[in-house]
């Protein structure tokens, strides 16, 4: 029965538009994104008071997203590493930048960012999306610009100072970072097979349903209940970390103590936060190879083996991986889920559900640049 | 000589009732005295302050030390209750955990209306009809780390950590959370707390209780709770005395203790 309600009210929630009204603007003001939408079930969000969503910081975002100018030589965008067919990621272990050198990180996935953890980069050390924006473009490796010489750059351009003074009143850093931030926003998924099954569209494929029902559940043995553990930090509809302070920050087991890399220590100082990790959404996942903060995995089958066989044991690794078994004498030695082959396609059949070809295809995500 | 017509009689006549009507209106709807009032929720292990990660304390019913490395319930359909009146505080879910700063968890009850309660009155987890819709109403969120899923609903009280055994580590998942777990919590008050503008009820949280109330737990032996209805209750029976007043009224509970 609860499901039959759930299904009813997301399919009545879909039309919820979020925006009409609420910022009381006045005559002459940028104007507000009108038409945007997200499935109920996403929650609430927040926006800045400072940078709502208005349709003149969205194109100017869109065209800073994806213009190479924003790089010192010119000749990386953000759409370098953050690709839309690949659900803004690169397929690359980890980003290479403008110095040519392998980063540290894979760049993450871009999708549905006002929902998850409210902190960005995959040890959480920005505080906001317009925090973040900045960080890239100024890192030697990555696009190594100055920001005063970007805003001269772009000052040069009619088109730009046109854009800036409709949207942000001119051209500053600050207003680069609103800009690329209020883009990022509007890069909502919510058209997968997942968010179809939702909305009663759809149903899964009996293989997909076993997978769904392994995904949502934290194994029992003691109560007979079979389960694959993803529920336990990815959220049920977002499938993204949680948002609640540092919740959506998790050392799921890849490094032992010894190697255990700094992770949201580095942020909060706290030797408990010490191999922490944002859990990021797996809305696209089958789209977003390869995996984990190093890209250390290829494929979804090396995640699931990590998870059904491969974690290692430190002193911050989740209780939940820990103590997570579907087998009733599971050792103290050995840390398994304990799938079976089977339970790990089923759960490898749904993620694949969660691929949203809308917004990977869709043109107001799209380099506006080769259209003009 | 001009002669009033019967309706400019009337628009006067109507405006002066209208006018009085709507001045003991003002004075009928005049707000009732108000107190902004704060919860404030102190957690302790026993008799020792709380000290996520930090500490280590003794499993209640056996061996081995633990450590508590999260904690975290909901405080639902907060009441204060007076002889003949009742206040309901609205969307009232509330996610108490414990790693601020100062770590307390508070709750601000805004516009209580002065009165005599008698009693407050409260939920530890998550009442049946709210833990059966995926609203996101008060600190309820689908998306959050309390929800289990849409058909099982909301862990109403979460505790993780470990216990230390020798040279084991045993993890320890306290995940509680079927409808019949929602305990009612009914704490008696001083009528004077209400006589100022702003107040605070300060209130123990003992999380030993979880462990040591009604039924002794050995964390050893019983090292994990989730979806066993019987483990489920052991735990609920326990939590449901967990909050009190702390001992001295106007002070904390760490100055007490």
């Amino acid at each position: 029965m609860r499901v039959l309600a759930i299904l009813a009210a997301v399919s009545a929630a879909m039309a919820f538009a979020f925006y009409s009204g609420v910022f009381g603007w006045r005559a002459g003001s940028p104007t507000p994104l009108h038409g945007f939408e997200a499935p109920f079930v996403f929650g609430r969000f927040q926006l800045p008071a400072d940078n709502p969503l208005t349709q003149e910081a969205v194109e100017l975002g869109r065209r800073l997203f994806y213009d190479p100018r924003l790089s010192g030589d010119n000749t990386v965008s953000c759409s370098t590493c953050h690709l839309q067919r690949l659900a803004f990621t690169d397929g690359k272990p980890t980003a290479i930048g403008v110095s040519g050198k392998t980063l540290a990180f894979n760049s993450m996935s871009l999708a549905n960012l006002m929902w998850g953890p409210q902190r960005f980069f995959w040890n959480g050390r920005a505080s906001t999306l317009e925090e973040q924006a900045l960080v890239p473009i100024q890192h030697p490796d990555e696009m190594a610009q100055d920001l005063d010489d970007l805003v001269d750059e772009l000052g040069e351009d009619e088109t730009y100072r046109l854009l800036f003074d409709a949207a942000y009143g001119g051209l500053s850093p600050t207003s680069i970072a609103a800009a690329l931030a209020t883009f990022e926003r509007t890069l909502v998924s919510a058209n997968s097979r997942y968010d179809q099954f939702l909305r009663g569209e759809v149903s899964l494929t009996e293989q997909e349903e076993l997978g769904r029902k392994l995904f949502m559940a934290h194994p029992d043995t003691k109560a007979s209940l079979r389960g694959a553990n993803c529920i336990d930090c990815h959220s049920q509809f977002l499938t993204s970390g949680f948002n609640t302070r540092f919740d959506g920050f998790v050392n799921n087991g890849l490094d032992p103590e010894a190697e255990l890399p700094a992770g949201l220590e580095e942020v909060t100082g706290k030797p408990e936060h010490r191999g922490l990790f944002k859990v990021p959404t797996l809305r696209n996942i089958a789209l977003t190879a390869p995996y984990m903060h190093d890209g250390r995995f290829g494929t979804l089958k090396e995640v699931l083996d990590h998870y059904n066989e491969g974690i290692r044991v430190s002193s911050t690794l989740s209780p939940l991986i820990l103590e997570a078994s579907n087998l009733d004498n599971a050792s103290d030695d050995h840390v398994s889920l304990n799938l079976t082959a089977e339970e790990t396609a089923a759960v490898i059949a749904f993620l694949h559900t969660l691929t949203d070809m809308d917004f990977v295809t869709d043109e107001r995500f799209s380099n506006p640049f080769p259209t003009e | 000589m001009k002669v009033m017509s019967r309706q400019a009689y009337v628009i006067p006549v109507l405006l002066l009732l209208a006018a009085g009507a709507g001045g003991a209106l003002y004075v009928g709807s005049r707000p009732a005295p108000t107190v902004q009032l704060s919860l404030r929720f102190h957690p302790f292990v026993g008799e020792e302050v709380l000290q996520l990660e930090q500490g280590r304390y003794a499993n209640p019913g056996g061996e081995g030390m633990f450590k508590v490395r999260d904690i975290q319930f909901f405080i639902s359909n907060i009441r204060l209750v007076a002889e003949n009146d009742v206040f309901r505080e609205t969307d009232s879910y509330h996610l108490a955990r414990f790693d601020s700063e100062d770590g307390m968890y508070v709750i601000g009850l805004e516009n209580v209306t002065r009165d005599s309660y008698k009693h407050i009155e409260f939920g530890i987890g998550v009442d049946p009809a709210a833990n059966g819709t995926f609203a996101s109403v008060g600190d309820l969120d689908p998306n959050g780390r309390m929800a289990w899923s849409w058909d099982v609903g909301y862990k109403f009280v979460l505790f993780e950590g470990a216990l230390e055994l020798g040279d084991r580590r045993i993890p320890l998942v306290y995940h509680v959370g079927f409808d019949e777990n929602y305990m009612q919590v009914s704490i008696p008050l001083a009528a004077a707390l209400f006589e100022r503008q702003e107040a605070t009820l300060d209130l123990r949280v003992d999380l030993l209780q979880m462990f040591k109330g009604a039924q002794t737990v050995d964390m050893s032996a019983l090292s994990n709770v989730k979806f066993d209805r019987g483990d489920a209750r052991i735990l609920a029976r326990n939590y449901h005395r967990m909050v009190s007043l702390c001992p001295a009224p106007g002070r904390t509970c760490d100055e007490e203790g």
